[in-house]
């Protein structure tokens, strides 16, 4: 795969004998022959999530399979759909994924707003500890977080001490708060800001703006790009989330998509060609939003990742 | 006059209003932050001294937890398989990575697509993944078996042999991550200047030579980076366990976190598995602090 980088820079050199004529169009070849068909290996499950979603029951279990599906059949969506909690679990999926993007968004500009750009006693104290954070494995801290989320104070039952009831466990609250800032958020929109040229506020702050108006109406509107790379991972990680939801929800009315179709695929009659339908339409919202803002979040995932 | 002083950025702070609002900014990520990891981390290291459970009252038991955990064959044997998931993961797909990032890097006719499809995976939704990996390796219907009998070899079964589940669950966590290895590796390749590159094939060098003499050292931080991440990740490694083999076949997939989540929500011993959270959190801390040590020496 190597050849297909140096047939792109060798590009520059003149070539000048004939010999070094057909060795680039011999690598260029390979290199796309190499490529294609490592493309083609990265895609086959997809393409096979698709062609078993088009699929009779009876074709799923056909052996050797069909990679093109005999008939086209639109019912396996319908039947996805109209599964009894499909409706609910996809507004729970939304609620969860767009409330914790818009919390993440606003609480980690804010903060991102203040470390890099506020002068105030303990700056470097709160930074040095938003980054120490970027080390603590989540996954690993899911226990304490599920006591934590139960024993709020006066939620779910709860009195002042955090006894006697459920608390957050079984809402929204407790499923969007925890992941509602990051360490990474705080930190890539921190990085971000400080590289705005402080121009830009001086000439608001002579005429007397409030650090809230100057953060509102000029530095926010410069960091769009960052905001949309932040807005795009923090929507993704929350629609794909599936550790949190399965640990914070008991009852079935609570479950996302993701855990939704989790059960899907265990249950007792599961159908593949079903599931198959199901996945499509749970993977087809993050790839229309990555589409959207593709230049974006490639760019900003490089930038705020090597360069931070 | 409080205005005038604050003008300018580095100054020492001088109006408590601008404190202020510094900390009002600050107050609703910081609270988020002390809830969700703070005080969780915190906690865990005292859960793993106790023996809390929903079953009976809490009493210190101070190391105990610990000695039996390393007693454990079970926690034994989840730990070398999340040690053999992590080291079967991450070096593949850095590899892989930087060969899709190398390629990728010129500019030539359909890169675009190629980079998007080889990033695909990393976007879709992990259980999605699992569920349509599980149809792939399904032995009488999937399309690997399918393709093995074209073939006339025997088909295998991937997901339900102890030998070749944990493989099996690589493979597919290999073709998920490559994607975020070659954007990383992408950043990094447009970092180095152009012209060692001229001069290098001026001077006659050949394109192996420059790979492994240019390409390979001047990434090497970018090369820490990715791998601290992967082994972050994947010590870290649940869902598609939880979904395609449920630890099985004879625990040959049980990790760290799917025992630990097993331990506290299936058996209700928080305290036990508090201290499988702990000895894991240390397991990736010692990585983290001897990959950045070993990168800022490869800096300098």
């Amino acid at each position: 795969m190597t050849d297909a980088a140096q047939s792109g820079a060798i590009r520059a050199v003149p070539n000048l004998q004939s010999a070094d004529r057909f060795w680039p169009v011999a690598e260029r070849v390979i290199g796309y022959v190499l490529l294609s068909f490592a493309a083609l290996a990265t895609i086959t499950p997809f393409l096979w999530m698709v062609s078993t979603s088009f699929k009779t029951d009876a074709e799923t279990f056909q052996f050797p399979p069909n990679f093109i599906p005999n008939s086209l059949l639109w019912q396996n969506y319908i039947d996805a759909i109209a599964g009894p909690d499909t409706g609910r679990q996809l507004i729970n999926s939304l609620v969860y994924a767009l409330g914790s993007t818009v919390s993440n968004m606003v609480f980690c500009a804010l903060a991102g707003y203040a470390l890099a750009r506020m002068q105030f006693k303990g700056r470097n104290v709160i930074f040095a500890l938003v980054v120490g954070l970027l080390m603590v494995p989540a996954q690993s801290q899911i226990v304490p977080v599920f006591l934590i989320v139960q024993k709020i104070p006066f939620a779910g039952g709860n009195d002042w001490l955090g006894n006697g009831g459920t608390g957050l466990l079984n809402t929204y609250w407790g499923m969007i708060l925890p992941t509602a800032a990051t360490p990474f958020g705080i930190f890539m929109m921190r990085q971000f800001f400080s590289r705005i040229p402080i121009e830009y506020e001086e000439s608001a702050r002579l005429d007397g703006a409030k650090p809230f108006t100057i953060f509102w109406r000029i530095l926010l509107p410069l960091a769009r790009p960052a905001m949309a790379v932040l807005g795009v991972l923090s929507f993704q990680s929350a629609w794909n989330d599936f550790i949190w939801p399965l640990i914070l929800t008991s009852q079935r009315e609570m479950a996302t998509l993701q855990i939704g179709l989790q059960l899907l695929q265990s249950g007792p009659d599961a159908r593949w060609n079903v599931v198959m339908a199901m996945a499509t339409l749970i993977t087809l919202p993050i790839i229309i939003v990555f589409l959207f803002a593709q230049r974006y979040v490639i760019d900003g995932a490089v930038t705020s990742g090597v360069k931070g | 006059m409080a205005l005038q002083s604050s003008t300018v950025a580095g100054q020492r702070p001088q109006s408590f209003t601008q404190n202020w609002s510094a900390y009002a900014f600050l107050a609703p990520a910081l609270i988020i932050l002390f809830l969700s990891l703070l005080l969780p981390a915190a906690g865990t290291l005292v859960m793993s001294l106790t023996d809390i459970s929903f079953l009976r009252p809490t009493n210190f038991v101070w190391f105990d937890n610990y000695l039996k955990l390393f007693a454990d064959g079970r926690f034994r044997q989840a730990m070398g398989n999340t040690a053999y998931y992590t080291v079967g993961v991450t070096f593949p797909t850095m590899v892989l990575g930087l060969l899709a990032a190398v390629a990728l890097n010129g500019r030539f006719r359909g890169r675009i697509v190629f980079r998007t499809i080889f990033y695909l995976p990393v976007l879709t939704s992990l259980i999605a993944a699992a569920v349509v990996w599980m149809y792939v390796y399904e032995p009488y219907s999937g399309p690997i078996n399918g393709a093995l009998a074209q073939m006339g070899l025997p088909p295998q079964p991937w997901l339900q042999s102890p030998n070749l589940a944990m493989t099996s669950l690589i493979v597919m966590a290999i073709w998920r991550d490559f994607g975020t290895a070659m954007i990383i590796y992408l950043a990094g390749l447009q970092d180095i200047p152009s012209d060692i590159y001229e001069a290098a094939r001026l001077d006659g060098a050949k394109t192996r030579d420059i790979f492994l003499r240019i390409t390979v050292p001047m990434l090497s931080s970018v090369t820490f980076y990715l791998m601290i991440i992967l082994i972050v990740q994947t010590f870290q490694v649940f869902g598609a366990i939880y979904v395609m083999t449920n630890g099985g076949p004879l625990g040959s997939t049980e990790t760290i976190v799917f025992q630990m989540y097993q331990t506290a929500f299936g058996y209700t011993e928080f305290g036990y598995a508090a201290a499988m959270s702990t000895v894991l959190f240390v397991a990736i801390l010692l990585f983290s602090i001897v990959g950045t040590k070993i990168m800022r020496r490869g800096e300098s």
